[in-house]
């Protein structure tokens, strides 16, 4: 039997709401399963965090970005209204930047989670779909980032957005298409907000709740992935902590953690909002997108460097596609415990993989 | 395991334990207050940020007249008052005629002045200019006009009303 | 401008004694309240017989001695060459006053550090109780440590009336004790102890969560709701004594805060407030943390989280010294000495401050750092000014001289840098973004009326000098933040990298 450390915290003499709810709901039920669900405790651990990080930072974003909502403006109105915002309405400021903070730490949140699942080879068999569809949320998140990047309209954002539309734009043949579909004309206007706010706040939402909710499905259903080096130890030597409450006691005040952190550089970091969006003026020296499409956007203008014309595109293209291609088939590459050397290899991957993209975040900020 | 507190606790600890059920109330009052002061801190900036338009309402419907002894005010000077809340002034033309504004510039909410010697109305935070006459932005970043108000003038008395 | 300017591009050099200093409060602070904690945990095991806690806080000491010893002593130097290059005028204000002070203070760091070297070395190796003594000495030595440096930092934010009187006159040190013993030292003294306590909380429980809980259960059950137990003074004694703190603020300085909460949504809303604010979450969201995942499942309690907490720590004490050092806005030294090392109080014959002095004489007229060339450029320029040329801002750009712009630059390094970067913290070329040269000569003019409604009072110092050194600013200004594009705006200057088509 493995070891548990601690007692369970108490639970609280059942009240009369309580009972109430429970002869409807059957919430001792979950309760039953979810402290029978046991939890690995060993010294990597903490790094099981981070996908309830991302996911409350996920929830913030929603409750912040529906009181954004609440005054902000898509079309030729977007600019004013977000300025009404950071400046006239009361605590807009700490509501604007709480979003535009917390979609950073989300994703911030979502890359620790993911290099984590990775050198802890969670991916593995029976695990690839958690890792598949982490991908797919991954994307929507990025997709998310750049849709809401545009929608202060400020010059700042207008310019990143320009540049950042360059990436898929530079796809041969149906990229310039591709381009204006996401444009909406031949140039961000009006109809890119307009397009980029029924994206961001409806037909992404509705993606990414659906994938999130298989994601956490499959958490539970296959419950937490052990690191190798714990595989290795005999079931004795292994210890875990029961679920509920014991690691969702830890959960929520990580997430309290979370929440003061967040609101430590929302209120003394607070977002800025700059000049608006001048399409006739020169574009700022530097400008760049967000920091995290730092790395296509340093790839693809290192290759149209050396390699002038399409070649540098397409080759940074497909250099791209097939870096994604494979940090997907890893699972089916490295799917078990008895494989020594492909599991080697995968790791080898994930260290490339991750000193290229800290490589060419830096050299893309200092090449700007 | 299934120990009971007072197991896991060492000697050193025993002096904290001899009433359970008083420090378990003690715990769940003090962390029921702790739960109160964050729901606080986060539902506090969320209904001012919901309410906003309420009270901005209730602050402009508080006082929509203002009556000020300034028949005998220069032409070509200004009256800075508060309107309500907010700044606001009553400028008398070299050509004898009124007009009056909210002064809260409409960029970023800073206190804008009239200029005798220029006949303009400026903001010195970011430079903003607007026409003295209907308020409107001449240069710089002001996105809007000043509100404008009705001006009366009676007697010795100038009645600035809002619409 | 006696002195040279630390031009420190980017983060200013503020920042520079910041990232020190928010560490160096850290573990200083843990080496006064470990200096309790070492001592008594090791009384309390003594009278119990506890082998295995005496097994324990070698390594606590261990890594106290190397964490204090070395980071603590070497931080603390380095914050001294920072406030030297970055604030010289305030560093001599200090040195003058303190001199004997930094001397008491020598002295125990030499008990402190040789105690603490000593305590770690004869574990086990002399008698029990010879031991505790010199875990007690340590205590002491590092209490006093405390003490001395605490009356040196409060005196920068109230130096008090006594010494205010004799400021300037040659004759501080006379009131040597005045100024020690100034009106915020002893709830500051108190404030900072509770600070020390509850760090040597934290920093135990970070020792603690490396116990294996498996293997050493009961130990670090103990062990951590012990040092839990150092947490609670802290958190419910502070807001007692940060009130008695602010109440010997002087009023124009803790209005800030006053104003902040009176405004608080809008933008006014002051930094000072929102840090303040801040500092309590962080305190609540500690004990909060520290209680259900420390005290209440101590055998689960990891590194990870420990280190956590410690972070937050860091956040917290961090934001306070931030929150502490802004309201000593616009001052370094309160009443006396602006952020930009002018002195506001009068001294010598005539009567009159350093404000007055630079606005008839020139601020930079008696500079070190300015060359004869440079001179008599400016004596030109000044010339042109008063003969009434006009340097209206359409003929900017190539035609501003280069030597006026480099006067500009010296006003700007003596005036401005103490605060403000150019294009990073504090940014001027942000500040001036939306500004042209008109608006910057409106703004620079505000800051040099000073008047007594003007709301940059509350946290800037006033702008000195001449009209014409001045306008140099202005140009200098106008030229860092729009580079001269003003001149030629029909052409396009940065071309995007790629274009869409």
């Amino acid at each position: 039997m493995p070891k548990s450390s601690s007692r369970a915290l108490e639970s609280p003499p059942p009240s009369k709401v309580w009972t109430f709810l429970d002869e409807r709901l059957g919430l001792s039920e979950i309760l039953e399963i979810a402290r029978h669900k046991r939890v690995p405790q060993h010294t990597q651990s903490f790094w099981y965090y981070w996908g309830g990080i991302s996911l409350f930072f996920f929830l913030i974003q929603a409750i912040s970005g529906v009181l954004l909502l609440v005054y902000y403006r898509p079309g030729v109105d977007a600019f004013d209204s977000v300025r009404r915002i950071t400046y006239d309405i009361d605590f807009g400021w700490l509501i604007r930047s709480a979003h535009s903070w917390s979609a950073n730490l989300m994703i911030v949140a979502v890359f620790v989670h993911m290099f984590s699942v990775f050198f802890m080879k969670a991916y593995r068999a029976p695990r690839e779909f958690g890792w598949w569809s982490g991908l797919v949320l991954l994307g929507l998140a990025m997709t998310f980032g750049f849709s809401g990047y545009l929608l202060p309209m400020d010059e700042l954002a207008y310019f990143a957005t320009k540049v950042g539309l360059d990436i898929p734009t530079s796809i041969p043949v149906i990229g310039p298409i591709m381009g204006d579909l996401i444009r909406g004309g031949p140039d961000v206007n009006e109809n890119t907000i307009q397009r980029f706010f029924a994206l961001h706040v409806v037909i992404l939402p509705a993606l990414f709740v659906p994938v999130l909710m298989f994601h956490l499905f499959l958490v539970q259903k296959h419950g937490n992935a052990v690191p190798p080096s714990e595989e290795a130890k005999p079931e004795s030597e292994r210890s875990s902590i029961p679920f509920f409450p014991n690691f969702f006691a830890k959960d929520l005040a990580m997430w309290l953690i979370a929440l003061n952190v967040l609101a430590l550089l929302a209120s003394l970091y607070p977002w800025d909002l700059g000049p608006q969006a001048d399409p006739l003026a020169p574009a700022p020296q530097g400008i760049h997108p967000e920091w995290y499409f730092m790395v296509p956007f340093q790839v693809l203008k290192v290759f149209g460097n050396w390699f002038p014309g399409l070649t540098g595109e397409i080759m940074g293209m497909a250099l791209f596609t097939l870096g994604g291609l494979i940090w997907a088939v890893i699972p089916l590459y490295d799917m078990n415990n008895k494989n020594a050397a492909r599991a080697r290899t995968a790791t080898w991957i994930g260290f490339v993989v991750l000193a290229t993209v800290i490589v060419f975040t830096i050299w893309g900020y200092s090449a700007l | 395991m299934s120990d009971s507190p007072t197991d896991t606790l060492g000697p050193l600890d025993a002096g904290l334990e001899y009433d359970p059920l008083s420090r378990r109330k003690f715990v769940k009052v003090g962390f029921g207050l702790f739960g109160a002061c964050y729901a606080g801190a986060l539902g506090y900036p969320i209904y001012r940020y919901l309410n906003d338009p309420a009270e901005e309402a209730a602050l402009m419907a508080a006082i929509t007249e203002v009556s000020l002894d300034a028949a005998s005010l220069d032409p070509g000077s200004v009256l800075m008052f508060r309107f309500g809340a907010r700044p606001a002034m009553l400028i008398h033309h070299l050509d004898g005629s009124w007009a009056s504004f909210d002064a809260v510039c409409t960029h970023l909410g800073c206190t804008v002045q009239y200029e005798t010697d220029k006949n303009r109305i400026h903001c010195a935070c970011h430079g903003g200019v607007y026409d003295p006459v209907s308020g409107h932005p001449v240069s710089g970043p002001p996105p809007r006009s000043l509100r404008k108000y009705n001006v009366e003038v009676k007697d010795a008395q100038v009645i600035v009303s809002r619409a | 401008m006696n002195y040279p300017a630390w031009d420190v591009p980017h983060i200013g050099s503020g920042w520079v004694i910041g990232s020190i200093a928010i560490f160096h409060v850290m573990i200083s602070h843990f080496a006064v309240g470990g200096g309790l904690y070492l001592p008594m945990a090791e009384s309390r095991a003594l009278k119990k017989g506890r082998k295995d806690w005496l097994e324990f806080l070698p390594n606590h000491a261990k890594f106290f001695l190397i964490l204090t010893g070395v980071y603590g002593a070497v931080s603390g130097v380095g914050i001294w060459f920072a406030i030297g290059l970055a604030s010289p005028e305030g560093t001599s204000t200090l040195i003058h006053n303190f001199v004997f002070g930094w001397a008491i203070e020598w002295v125990f760091f030499i008990i402190e550090l040789s105690t603490a070297a000593v305590y770690y070395y004869t574990w086990n190796r002399i008698p029990e109780r010879l031991h505790l003594k010199v875990g007690w000495l340590y205590a002491g030595a590092s209490f006093f440590t405390l003490f001395i440096i605490n009356g040196i930092l409060t005196f920068m934010l109230t130096p008090g009336a006594a010494w205010l009187e004799v400021a300037g006159s040659g004759q501080e040190a006379s009131r040597f004790f005045q100024a020690f013993f100034n009106p915020t030292y002893w709830p500051s003294l108190f404030l900072r102890t509770l600070v020390c306590v509850s760090l040597a909380g934290l920093w135990a429980l970070v020792t603690a969560s490396r116990l294996d809980g498996n293997k050493q259960g009961a130990l670090k059950t103990e062990v951590i709701r012990w040092s839990f137990g150092w947490l609670l003074p802290a958190f419910f004694l502070m807001p007692i004594c940060f009130l008695w703190y602010l109440y010997q603020v002087p009023e124009s300085q803790s209005q800030l805060l006053g104003l902040g909460i009176s405004t608080i949504g809008s933008g006014t809303f002051t930094q000072v407030t929102r840090t303040a604010l801040i500092t309590v979450m962080t305190s609540a969201t500690i004990l909060c943390i520290a209680y259900f995942v420390a005290y209440r499942n101590p055998r689960e309690f990891g590194f990870g989280y420990a280190v956590c907490l410690l972070v937050l720590g860091l956040a917290a004490t961090g934001s306070t010294e931030k929150a502490r050092e802004m309201l000593r806005k616009p001052y370094v030294v309160g009443e006396h000495m602006y952020s930009n090392g002018i002195r506001k109080t009068p001294v010598g014959e005539p009567h009159i401050s350093e404000v007055e002095k630079f606005n008839s004489e020139g601020y930079l007229t008696q500079s070190l750092w300015a060359t004869e060339e440079e001179r008599v450029a400016w004596a030109e320029f000044d010339h042109a000014w008063n003969g009434g040329v006009q340097l209206a801002s359409e003929t900017l750009g190539p035609q501003v001289a280069p030597e006026t712009l480099r006067r500009g630059e010296l006003m700007f390094q003596g005036q401005c840098l103490a605060c403000h970067t150019r294009d990073a913290y504090r940014s001027m070329k942000n500040f001036l973004r939306d500004r042209d040269l008109t608006s910057i000569r409106n703004m620079l003019g505000m800051l040099h009326d000073y008047k007594e409604d003007s709301p940059y009072r509350a946290f800037m110092p006033p702008l000195v000098g001449t009209e014409t050194e001045r306008e140099a600013l202005a140009l200098y200004l106008n030229e860092m933040a729009h580079g001269g594009e003003q001149a030629q705006p029909a052409e396009p200057v940065h071309q995007v990298a790629r274009t869409n088509n």
